[in-house]
């Protein structure tokens, strides 16, 4: 049921088992090279010369988690590369993952842990020991649970080292107000509404490698890149598949589709439903499919009845015409059709429609379990370990906001961001006093900046764990450091081949420490032992479920035969025979009772979001091929590729603002929020003209990041009129217009 | 070595994985040019006599057939034999601090007589060499086309790295390997009328990518001499010799020629 997702069949379904752990000594024998290492003058020696090659590593400079190898040389780090042995991203990574050596070494680091002498927002720093940091946070977090009930900590996290403090807080502590970036911010609406129309989250799981035709709704692959993600879409090309992408903008992927739809912002599903109602009435749909594993196909069929090209082309501002070629063509390659279901959709407010508009078309091309379809394969079998006990799980479930609120029926596991901001400002329906940030900059990730601070500055507490001095720690009464995913023990990934027509295999991999953890010049901490620490102190010693994230990774190793020392033998990755993953079809709610029945449109609808004011034009964001929003701007190697985001307008409203490429613009938006930094215009055909383009993630504030500080604008800064999806409660993000000012300052419109 | 601009997705990762192999970098060198061996740059979207368009220029040293860099080294001279790894042929040549390996076509750098005057760097039009101040002594660095990682059997590194596989590396004088191939349907080098030095890396891709990648890419001109860095560099010159006359330049020269001589003998 959607109803009541759990965050445990979000884990079961999701292809990545977190997991966790310190440094053992075996690890000496891995890293450390025998005789120090003779340069010759001048030359660098190349990242195979007497380096050893240290197994074992999975990246985290984003989300996708290739699996890696270290050259290390004399204890040091010297080049990160793709594992050979993977079957998943191979000897490649990506630009990210080539720079997570520049992460480790950053001196930017956080490194000691630091009580906050000045202000929230204007900190003044106070290098204090663990155990002082650790003291003050349990007795505060203590204080405040006793006070207000343990509902008045709020947590924000976000990454594999998140995962078990995140268990603690909700399970342990008892809290509900857990806001996950990657939900509330990015896919949750996704797997929410794939949940209702296909009772599974979808992951990016679309066999693209082995499609005859390919339809992305604003996916930009190349300036989004995850390995082995892209590979399947360049394989399914080099195969011949057509490509479809909808998009505002002439992105990455618009330059190698076949047809790309330069869509009005906002107004995808009405193009979803044309295209399904022209296959229904032309009869050009997975018949056959449809009868067997389709729910309610007659009340959709009405339900979409309007929708025709001809409605759609002015809604959508594209000609009627390519809406019935795009329907033709995907009709004629069915079932073999990727419909991508999106990564970040939290775009519009009107999210959740789109997304089960796409998982509809997906059923309806019958495009499921088949080549080329919308298909998930079977990885292996792992252990579990690490999960915290549920002590006081029932008082997270009574307070739960939007449970209270009788709203976002439909919302992904925790509770929904604006929910909490707003509890947390108006003290109803009750104080939220503390807040807890673990690997999450709820400033670049929330809209509404100033309501963010608001709501940080009435904290009775406010604690931040991270490894970078992101803009969040400025706000963080105790700030602590913690090790990178090149240092620790951490999760274990299990998964197949990339190409899921390739030879059926299956792998397991975990996260081993590819370098020491050096204690020289800081004193970082992994994870596990952080939040243990806080645990004993808080009176819960006796919930903790492991002592060490080493434990964990055994642990869960264990279920599936295997454990560290095995699995370096095996050069970091267990492979064994795979099952083969095509012939399952799936129910396909076309129309959702559930829905219709929680007082949402039961047949995908479309809802008109509103139109840009007179002289602005829509901020749309998106990624960089160089970053991971905000976490990797500081990265010297990274921000010397793209320094800036620049913001993409249209060449003819250039023309008319008098602008040319290269010039230096700021922004402001709709509410009269500026832009506190600028950044360069480029100037293209390949973007309409009510929208302006950037990538997301730049223009970081806090001095602390010396390379990133004011280089580029922050996108989220000017994104303070959020859309709240109906059914999720997630953030719409697209939703703010802006201006643009030049280099004397002038407001300058931005024509129709 | 051949580009695939079909494949390409503009990812940026060869450029950092080379930054991280050599130890390059980043920012510019003290005569404003990109420290880099190489880069990847985004072009258009714009509009091409075959519709829109929006590619990359991948660039990296060309290791041209007449390259322009090797003849403007003003560093002294000195015998160097090389080996052809496949008949064993051998040939000694009169070469300044930057060459043209007359077997495997790479053009390389001795780092130890290099003088990091900057003069070959000045003098290529892809802007492929910078000159590295972070050493002791400023030495001219640019793509070796990974010779070294080669003769350890290993891929370039950003060939390697290439999620895409948009990067070929082979020997266009085999017939039948991948990059001939991609020569034969149509894959082309960055020439204009005036820069015409015969460039190793080649260019394959649709015709608006291609169109919008060569408009804008092709180096129009052969830059001009800099005359003060060619006075600087006869300085430098001189200051050298008489390094060498102390007995101290010269051994270090020695060593490295007779370093040479091994390391050709491994390569391919």
């Amino acid at each position: 049921m959607a109803l009541d997702l759990t965050r445990r069949k979000f884990l079961q379904t999701a292809s990545v088992a977190a997991a966790t752990a310190t440094v053992s000594g075996y690890f000496a024998n891995r890293a450390a090279a025998a005789t120090p290492f003779v340069r010759k003058p001048f030359t660098a020696p190349g990242s195979f010369a007497d380096a050893k090659t240290v197994v074992g590593g999975v990246c985290e400079m984003c989300f996708w988690r290739c699996h890696l190898v270290g050259k290390v040389r004399d204890g040091k780090l010297v080049k990160l590369e793709g594992n050979p042995k993977s079957i998943d991203n191979g000897a490649a990574i990506c630009a990210r993952g080539n720079a997570g050596v520049k992460l480790l070494y950053d001196p930017d680091r956080l490194k000691y842990p630091m009580k906050n002498m000045g202000k929230r927002g204007a900190p003044e720093w106070k290098r204090i020991s663990w155990d002082e940091a650790l003291n003050e946070c349990a007795t505060r977090l203590k204080a405040v649970s006793e006070k207000y009930g343990p509902q008045a900590i709020a947590m924000f996290p976000h990454g594999a080292s998140a995962t078990y403090p995140m268990g603690f807080f909700e399970k342990v502590v008892g809290t509900p107000n857990i806001s996950e970036a990657s939900f509330f911010q990015c896919r949750g609406i996704r797997d929410t509404a794939y949940v209702a129309t296909l009772d599974t989250p979808p992951d990016e799981n679309v066999d693209m490698a082995n499609a005859k035709a390919i339809l992305l709704l604003g996916g930009h692959f190349g300036e989004n890149v995850h390995v082995s993600h892209v590979k399947r879409y360049l394989k399914g090309l080099e195969n011949g598949a057509k490509l479809i992408v909808v998009d505002p903008r002439f992105s990455a992927s618009a330059a190698k589709a076949h047809i790309w739809v330069k869509i009005k912002p906002g107004t995808d599903a009405a193009f979803l439903l044309a295209i399904m109602n022209h296959m229904v009435k032309t009869g050009k749909y997975n018949k056959a499919y449809v009868t067997a594993n389709g729910v309610g196909f007659d009340k959709f069929t009405a339900g979409i009845a309007h929708a025709t090209p001809e409605w759609a082309a002015k809604i959508c501002d594209v000609p009627a015409k390519q809406i019935k070629e795009v329907a033709a063509l995907l009709a004629a390659n069915a079932p073999n059709v990727s419909i991508h279901p999106g990564r970040h959709v939290s775009w519009y407010g009107n999210d959740f429609q789109r997304e089960r508009a796409l998982a509809c078309l997906t059923g309806l091309l019958g495009a499921i379990g088949v080549k080329g379809g919308f298909v998930k394969p079977k990885g292996p079998k792992v252990g579990k370990a690490g999960g915290w006990p549920a002590v006081n799980e029932e008082n997270a479930e009574h307070h739960a906001l939007h449970k209270m609120a009788k709203k976002y029926p439909f919302s992904p596991p925790g509770t929904p961001t604006d929910l909490i901001r707003e509890a947390a400002i108006t003290g109803k329906p009750y104080p939220i006093k503390a807040f807890v940030a673990w690997g999450q900059n709820p400033i670049q990730t929330i809209p509404d900046q100033a309501m963010t601070i608001k709501m940080l500055q009435q904290m009775d507490f406010v604690m931040v764990c991270d490894i970078m001095p992101t803009d969040i720690t400025m706000f963080a009464d105790i700030l602590l450091p913690e090790t990178s995913y090149l240092e620790r023990y951490d999760l274990v990934k299990p998964g197949t081949q990339w190409d899921l027509s390739g030879k059926q295999q299956q792998y397991v991999s975990a996260r081993l420490p590819l370098v020491a953890m050096t204690t020289a010049d800081h004193e970082r901490k992994d994870p596990v032992w952080i939040t243990n620490e806080l645990a004993k102190r808080m009176g819960f010693e006796k919930h903790i479920p492991v002592k060490s994230q080493e434990e964990k990774t055994e642990k869960i190793l264990a279920g599936a035969n295997l454990s560290i020392e095995q699995l370096i033998k095996e050069d970091g990755i267990h492979i064994q025979d795979g099952v083969e993953p095509y012939g399952k079809a799936l129910k396909v709610n076309f129309f959702s009772q559930e829905l219709a029945d929680a007082g949402f449109p039961g047949v995908p609808t479309y809802t008109p979001v509103p139109e840009p004011p007179k002289g602005f034009a829509r901020l749309v964001y998106g990624r960089a091929p160089v970053h991971t929003f905000n976490r990797s701007q500081n990265n010297v190697w990274l921000h010397n590729e793209m320094p800036e985001n620049p913001v993409w307008l249209n060449d003819e409203s250039a023309k008319k603002m008098g602008l040319k490429d290269g010039d230096r613009v700021g922004l402001v938006n709709q509410d009269g929020i500026k832009s506190r930094t600028t950044t360069v215009v480029k100037v293209t055909p390949g973007i309409r003209k009510d929208a302006v383009y950037m990538a997301h993630g730049y223009g970081t504030m806090n001095p602390a990041m010396t390379v990133a500080v004011g280089k580029g604008i922050d996108d989220q800064g000017l994104i303070t009129k959020a859309a709240v999806d109906p059914e999720t409660g997630a953030h719409g993000m697209r939703s703010c217009f802006v201006k643009f000012i030049n280099k004397d300052g002038k407001v300058l419109n931005i024509p129709a | 070595m051949i580009i695939d601009l079909d494949k390409c997705v503009g990812c940026h990762a060869c450029s950092i994985a080379c930054r991280a192999e050599w130890e390059v970098p980043t920012g510019k060198d003290s005569s404003d040019r990109e420290r880099r061996r190489n880069w990847v740059k985004r072009l258009g979207p714009s509009k091409t006599p075959h519709g829109l368009a929006s590619t990359y220029y991948p660039g990296l040293c060309n290791h041209c057939d007449k390259p322009a860099c090797v003849e403007v080294c003003p560093a002294d001279k000195v015998d160097v034999t090389f080996t052809d790894p496949k008949s064993g042929a051998k040939k000694t040549m009169q070469v300044a601090a930057t060459w043209k390996d007359p077997f495997n076509g790479t053009v390389q750098i001795d780092k130890e007589r290099c003088l990091g005057c900057g003069a070959c760097a000045d003098a290529c039009p892809y802007n492929a060499r910078y000159v590295n101040e972070e050493g002791e002594a400023p030495k001219a660095d640019k793509c070796t086309f990974c010779v070294e990682r080669v003769a350890q059997g290993l891929e370039p590194a950003c060939v390697q790295t290439c999620l895409a596989r948009a990067r070929i590396f082979g020997d266009l004088s085999d017939p039948n390997s991948e990059v001939a191939k991609y020569v034969k349907k149509g894959a082309v080098r960055l020439e204009s009328s005036k820069v015409k030095i015969g460039p190793n890396v080649r260019y394959y891709g649709n015709k608006r990518d291609m169109h919008l990648l060569t408009t804008t890419s092709t180096p129009k001109s052969m830059p001009q001499a800099n005359l003060r860095r060619t006075l600087m560099a006869q300085i430098l010159k001189s200051t050298a010799r008489q390094a060498k006359s102390l007995g101290l330049l010269g051994l270090a020269g020695a060593l490295a020629v007779k370093g040479l001589r091994d390391d050709e003998g491994k390569t391919e």
